[in-house]
């Protein structure tokens, strides 16, 4: 911290003011500080006083409320409730009550302060807040930096101000000096093993010992084995165990092949999927799927494998139709804007569902890119960060033009279908099954309507006198002569064609994409939205929705930036950096400018922050998607800029940036070491990285993993997403969907379909696997920064118990047995293939025990046989009768459905390797990287 | 920077995994440790204030019960019944605009218990515990279409992600037993729309996420192993995993995550045999069943989910929600709706019964609810022969019972058509303010830093209603 305040310091000299201890208190400051925490309940309703308590006068603010006692003891603000409220030292008596809005402290100093110097309440002349028009930009006084912006709601907010390091990120990058000091000399030695002296040359090494000592620790851990570091380098470049040639490879050749790897990519693209919040279908109450939001995914995969420079990635997706119309790749690029959950139907209010669009872009533009939540600022100038709800709106502004389209797009020559046929089968299938129960109703409803006409004798319904006949609405809508179940079932049908039909989209050219354009008229619920041919017209006008509400709209705005950033404020000095058009076009690509810039005090930092976190597991600002005051603050400010500033002079390249990382000596640093209960005395969530953290492997890495280690793994690239099995219980959970239940999950037929790496597989909002799930794959609802690594026991049940991991265990120990003939050589291959080693005497002599003791086992054990069902009986309360429906789901489609190998098709023997198999893939040398 | 902040993981580290790590660490270097329970992220946690209930199970009728069908009669409707209207409005659905008929309610309505609570003659048992139950009629919620008031109605944010009111009570007061998840959910056949974000842990450790219990096969997924593997042949591979481990927890003494999991694989060994136990009603007695109306047809599901929620609870569980689906009557209001209620109805009044006899009422809450209400108005169906109701974001009713509420009370109204509330109106986030703090937790103070704030079940903070508390 001591760091910090220096760097703060440095380049605002003007914040020396801080060293006076007793600078004098200005009111205005204080009285800002009542307003916005206080007044709500003590004052705002003089009717509704909290406690009986009124803030709005000196003479009230003293005396108190309902317990009788002073408030405010002038002079003394240890013995004044009030100060003693705000410090929240006292658990039973904090004020503000709630957590978030208690006072920084900063402000209950100033409060200190005011109360010592008499509690005066001057509302001079000198100290009125200034207009909301900004003068300047940046300016400090008491109590912090004042910052100009766009302008919020109220003089109050305007006059705010902020302690320097809560608003690090709107400061321009540095670039730091690589620290000098640790360069010093060649007693410098690079591990805490003396046997591995090497002096420091890398720039991360020296900065993270440069901190390190400061704490008085001395130098990073030893480096690891080589089998650990390339175990760690495998999964963290690619989300994959080592092979044979990686282990036995030279470190840095292994770098850059695996930099070179296509796999690279996917794992790139995992985490920004994260981010992102991908899916292949909508969410809410159908949940159908999207048209091909695969495309964007392999187009993300794409984009990291060429290592397209970062801010170019930025434009494309954020503006790539502005870009190039007539570039197909920047139309798929644009799918990024229509990544989270939406939904439109009857049932919903087209005005809202489009704000819940807007703001939920808004948002995800400002959590993704920049590293700044920006929903906070929906409702109100943000409480903590210099962001005016104003500046909400403006880039809300922005996206006001942004029309959904799924554009007719051939596919591209490098873009995957060879598996559309078969796919595509099953679908069509699947709607002929449906089609056939309708048919046969309509049949069924047309022979009751002839007999029902034979039997009175007569040719048409007019020919009866009125009382014998039925409603109109039953004999023109085509449910005479059926049941009330017949009724359902058909109901049921109309539902489960529009899912299915929506799946049939997934093999025509469409991109999920966007483009600018004015309102296009679709409110209703459409399977698709086309490209209209009038695309003029003007925008709607955005205006400030104080509360977020659409009912009471407030000041109108133009599109814009955040304009507290360093040199953002187009309202003091507008460049064509920081400045938006108004016109239909061309406001996107604006922005997408003003993030993908150099000049960008967030963007960078973010991005490298990103990249940091997936090698040391906790970025150096510990909260990516949040830079703001609420964040975590950077552990080392000047590494952070450091990295951001060489990302930017080398291109943004991701792929540079991977490389400097992983050749610094601090990630190659053993996760253990004799010292570590030491070191964690003095950081105790090893912060400044005195030795490697290790990590969980993340969901889609365990199933690779297990997938790679069984040889079932299938690298087949891009394409539709895949539909792996799942447990079966929850494959075939009937789930509601809008008046229905949505048709069952049926498995990819094939084995190999099925076992392609996890970011392939078909994510459906609303039906997570529950193998991924319970390893702490997020939801798709909101941008994940960071992986949770919690250990519950439903883990347990999903990697021991479940039929997936049992078949990847026989799977494995079938090609064991297959490639080596005794028990000896198939526990070394296993061992190998698990952990990338072979065991030791001690484990060989354990697992050949176990093994003869499983075989014994496994002969007197005869698994039984299962078929997998052809249909499902289906059960729903059906809202029109209030009584449960039941039918059957034709499942025929999976008649030639290639199961994996099962128990009943091994022998003893074999499923007994399956056992140590499974054994090994349940043990924590392989669930973690170290 | 003065203020600390508190990562996710932090978090778990500090407040120890599963069944203190830290023991079982101990318990593996030295064989004679007895093993201490250190605080692990279920160990019961002390409440914030005092209250009597300890333990809630919440009544989640899904689709939108009929306010005005079932405690809120409006003779008003029955002098408009029929009469046309229209509506056009920016803020209206599709569904809910255009050409309009007022609706009558098809049941009848009477008093009952001591306390006269008004109820549709649909409930044939209820009024034998009217007297328990605090009927609130002035509540409101933000989303007229299903999945989003769902996702409000259970995690108070419209847009899912959030962690479920039973995430939020595991977290504050952690769970009588170590042994079963601290919060059950019981739902229906199908899963409600919206799926399993209505019972996510959000942002909270996966600790709190609520875990379905399935009325057919395997209660808990993967429960039991797969392919007929045999309690001995599943011990034998443990042994074996636990050596592996051992040797490898030499290798790695410093690495805090390993001992935990090693430690889930045997909580996981016991839960094998433990869970089936809880969830088995065989030892139920004929009396009970037949209270439930277990074997029944129509009570049946609800009845043996309504006795598992008693169940549960009697074992420690701290949350268990159940899901009953079916209430979107927008058509056919008459036959659903009365389906509807006589599913639900023996169960619940057993429920509340049953508590009350094993003095359990003292010590739970009982929630019963859906997302919103229904309109009094509906659209042209079936050439207006078939009539039901739409959804309703701002009048609704849900009732509370047991511990800590004010029994036989109504609180609240609507205006003279069932349209809006007008007494006592509350936003639903003080409803759940309320709850929490029936349960001891104050919204406040049940705070979670997430995404640069402290994030609370309420989003913006409320107040709870002071009228609905003994």
């Amino acid at each position: 911290m001591r760091l910090f305040s220096a760097l703060c310091l440095s380049i605002l000299p003007a914040c020396l003011w801080a060293q006076d201890p007793k600078p004098p208190v200005n009111f205005a400051e204080v009285k800002a500080i009542l307003s916005a925490k206080c007044l709500a309940c003590h004052g705002a309703d003089p009717k509704e006083l909290k406690g009986d308590y009124d803030l709005r006068t000196r003479e009230a603010a003293i005396k108190g409320g309902e317990t009788g006692d002073a408030a405010i003891v002038p002079g003394n603000p240890d013995g004044s409730p009030l100060y003693r409220a705000v410090t929240w030292e006292d658990g039973a008596f904090q004020m503000p009550p709630k957590e978030n809005d208690r006072l920084s402290s900063a402000q209950v100093a100033l409060i200190r302060r005011w109360i010592e110097a008499g509690a005066k309440w001057e509302e001079s002349a000198t100290t009125a807040v200034p207009s909301t028009k900004p003068t300047e930009a940046w300016s400090s006084g008491p109590g912090g930096i004042r910052i100009a912006t766009s302008g919020g709601r109220s003089a109050d907010w305007d006059s705010r101000t902020y302690e320097p390091d809560a608003v690090w990120a709107y400061q321009p990058i540095r670039k730091p000096e690589i620290p000098t000091t640790t360069r010093r000399a060649s007693e410098i030695t690079l591990a805490r093993s003396a046997s591995e002296g090497i002096s420091v040359t890398h720039p991360i090494d020296a900065f993270l010992l440069d901190a390190l000592r400061q704490k008085g620790i001395n130098n990073f851990a030893p480096s690891a084995d080589k089998a650990t570091l390339i175990r760690r380098l495998t999964f963290d470049l690619t989300g994959l165990p080592p092979t044979k040639a990686d282990l036995d490879g030279k470190y840095e050749s292994v770098v850059s092949q695996l930099l070179a790897s296509p796999r690279y990519g996917e794992q790139q693209a995992r985490h920004w999927l994260d981010v992102v919040r991908y899916a292949d279908t909508s969410g809410f109450s159908n949940d159908f799927e999207r048209p091909n939001s695969w495309r964007y995914r392999d187009y993300v995969i794409r984009s990291f494998n060429a290592d397209k420079p970062f801010d170019r990635f930025i434009l494309e997706q954020v503006a790539g139709d502005e870009l190039d119309a007539s570039d197909p790749e920047l139309q798929i690029a644009a799918g990024f804007l229509r990544m989270g959950p939406w939904e439109h139907t009857g049932m919903t209010v087209a005005a809202i569902t489009r704000q819940q669009y807007l703001d939920d872009v808004t948002n995800h533009v400002g959590v993704s890119l920049l590293g700044q939540g920006l929903r906070c600022a929906a409702c109100h100038d943000h409480k903590f960060d210099p962001l005016p709800t104003r500046d909400y709106y403006r880039v809300q502004a922005v996206f006001s033009p942004v029309q959904f389209v799924e554009r007719p797009l051939a596919f591209l020559p490098h873009e995957n279908i060879a598996g559309f046929d078969s796919t595509k089968s099953i679908v069509e299938q699947r709607i002929a099954q449906v089609q056939a129960s309708q048919a046969a109703l309509r049949k069924k409803n047309q022979e009751a309507a002839a007999a029902f006409l034979a039997e009175k004798r007569v040719k048409s319904l007019d020919e009866l006198p009125s009382d014998q006949r039925p409603t109109q609405q039953e004999w023109n809508s085509g449910t005479f002569g059926l049941s009330k179940q017949d009724l359902s079932i058909r109901k049921v049908n109309t539902k489960s064609l529009d899912y299915l039909q929506r799946e049939l989209k997934r093999f025509e050219p469409f991109a999920l994409s966007v483009y600018s354009g004015p309102a296009n008229g679709y409110t209703t619920v459409k399977p698709l939205y086309e490209l209209p041919r009038q695309r003029t017209g003007t925008i709607p006008i955005v205006h400030i929705l104080p509360g977020g509400s659409l009912e009471t709209p407030a000041d109108e705005v133009t599109p814009g930036v955040l304009s507290a950033m360093f040199a953002s404020n187009d309202q003091l000095a507008r460049t064509d950096w920081n400045s938006v058009p108004d016109q239909t076009a061309g406001r996107r690509l604006a922005l997408a400018r003003w993030i993908a810039s150099q000049d960008n005090t967030l963007t960078a930092r973010v991005i490298v922050n990103r990249v940091w976190q997936q090698h040391f597991g906790k970025g150096l600002v510990a909260t990516p998607n949040n830079f703001g005051k609420m964040g975590a603050r950077p552990t080392n400010p000047e590494l952070l800029d450091w990295l951001a500033t060489w990302f930017m002079d080398n291109g943004w390249s991701l792929k540079k940036l991977h490389e400097l990382i992983v050749t610094s000596a601090a990630y190659q640093q053993s996760s253990e070491g004799s010292d570590i209960d030491e070191l964690r005395q003095k950081d105790s969530k090893n912060d400044l990285l005195a030795y490697f953290p290790p990590r969980r492997l993340a969901a889609e890495e365990l199933r690779d993993a297990v997938l790679a280690a069984s040889g079932e793994l299938n690298l087949e690239m891009g394409g539709p997403g895949v539909f792996p099995e799942m447990n079966w219980e929850v494959a075939l959970q009937p789930r509601h969907i809008m008046g229905s239940v949505a048709p069952a999950y049926i498995p990819s037929r094939t084995a190999a379909e099925r076992n392609r790496r996890t970011i392939y597989c078909f994510r459906i909002r609303t039906l997570a696997d529950p193998l991924l799930e319970v390893l702490n794959r997020p939801g798709s609802e909101t941008s994940c920064e960071r992986r949770d690594e919690t250990t519950v026991t439903p883990q347990v049940f999903a990697l021991f118990n479940s039929e997936f991991a049992a078949n990847r265990a026989l799977a494995m120990a079938a090609r064991l047995v297959k490639e080596q003939k005794s028990d000896e050589p198939r526990i070394a291959a296993a061992f190998n293939a698990i952990y990338g080693r072979p065991p030791t005497a001690a484990e060989r002599e354990k697992c050949l025990a176990h093994l003869a003791r499983m075989t014994e086992q496994q002969r007197a054990h005869n698994p039984k046989p299962t078929t997998l069902p052809t249909s499902i009986e289906r059960g729903m309360v059906e809202e029109m009768t209030g009584e449960m429906v039941h039918w059957t789901e034709d499942l025929s489609v999976m008649t030639n459905y290639q199961r994996d190998l099962m128990p009943w098709q091994a022998d003893a023997p074999t499923r007994a390797l399956a056992d140590l198999c499974l054994v090994l893939m349940n043990s924590n040398e392989f669930l973690y990287v170290r | 920077m003065n203020c600390s902040y508190p990562s996710r993981r932090d978090f778990l580290y500090s407040l120890g995994l599963s069944l203190g790590s830290a023991a079982f660490h101990s318990l593996l270097r030295a064989d004679e440790a007895k093993p201490v329970a250190a605080p692990g992220p279920l160990t019961p946690k002390p409440s914030h204030h005092e209250a009597k209930a300890k333990a809630c199970i919440c009544l989640f009728m899904e689709g939108g019960p009929s306010h005005l069908d079932t405690f809120d009669p409006k003779p008003k409707l029955a002098e408009l019944h029929m009469q046309e209207f229209s509506r056009q409005d920016k803020f209206a659905s599709q569904m809910a605009s255009g050409k309009r008929y007022y609706i009558k309610s098809p049941f009848e309505f009477r008093q009952a218990g001591k306390c006269g609570h008004w109820m549709s003659d649909r409930f044939q048992f209820l009024p034998e515990v009217a007297d328990e139950l605090c009927i609130f009629k002035g509540m409101q919620v933000d989303s007229v279409d299903h999945p989003t008031a769902c996702y409000q109605m259970n995690t108070g944010n419209r847009f899912g992600g959030d962690p479920a009111l039973g995430s939020w009570t595991a977290y504050g007061l952690g769970s009588e037993n170590q042994n079963l998840p601290a919060f059950v959910v019981l739902p229906e056949g199908a899963f409600p729309q919206g799926g399993a974000a209505n019972w996510s842990n959000g942002y909270l450790p996966a600790h709190y996420q609520g875990t379905p219990l399935r009325e057919h096969g395997s209660p808990i997924l993967d429960l039991v192993p797969a392919h007929g593997v045999t309690r001995p042949m599943q011990r034998a591979n443990l042994d074996l995993l636990a050596e592996l481990n051992k040797t490898d927890l030499s290798r790695h003494p410093h690495h805090a995550d390993v001992a935990a999991r090693m430690e889930a694989y045997e909580l996981a060994f016991r839960m094998q045999t433990e869970v089936p136990a809880v969830l088995d009603l065989a030892n139920e007695d004929a009396n009970t069943l037949e209270l439930y109306g277990i074997g029944t047809p129509e009570t049946d599901s609800f009845g043996r989910r309504c006795l598992l929620a008693r169940k549960l609870i009697q074992a420690g569980v701290r949350f268990v929600q159940l899901f009953e689906a079916g209430w979107d009557s927008h058509d056919y209001l008459d036959r659903s709706h009365t389906q509807r209620i006589r599913c639900i109805d023996r169960p619940m009044t057993a429920l509340l019964k049953d508590l009350r006899r094993l003095g359990l009422l003292d010590s739970t809450l009982v929630v019963w609810g859906g997302e919103f209400g229904r309109s009094p108005d509906n659209g042209v169906r079936g050439g207006g022969n078939v009539v039901g109701r739409d959804h309703n974001a701002k009048a609704m009713n849900v009732w509370l019972a047991g511990a800590g509420v004010k029994a036989g009370h109504a609180v609240g109204a609507t205006d003279e058509l069932g349209d809006h509330a007008v007494e006592e109106v509350h936003h639903v986030r003080d409803f759940h303010c309320t709850l929490l703090h029936l349960l001891g937790l104050n919204d406040n103070k049940l705070t979670y830093f997430h995404e640069g704030r402290y994030k609370q079940l309420s989003q913006v903070g409320g107040q709870f209603i002071k009228e609905l508390l003994a």
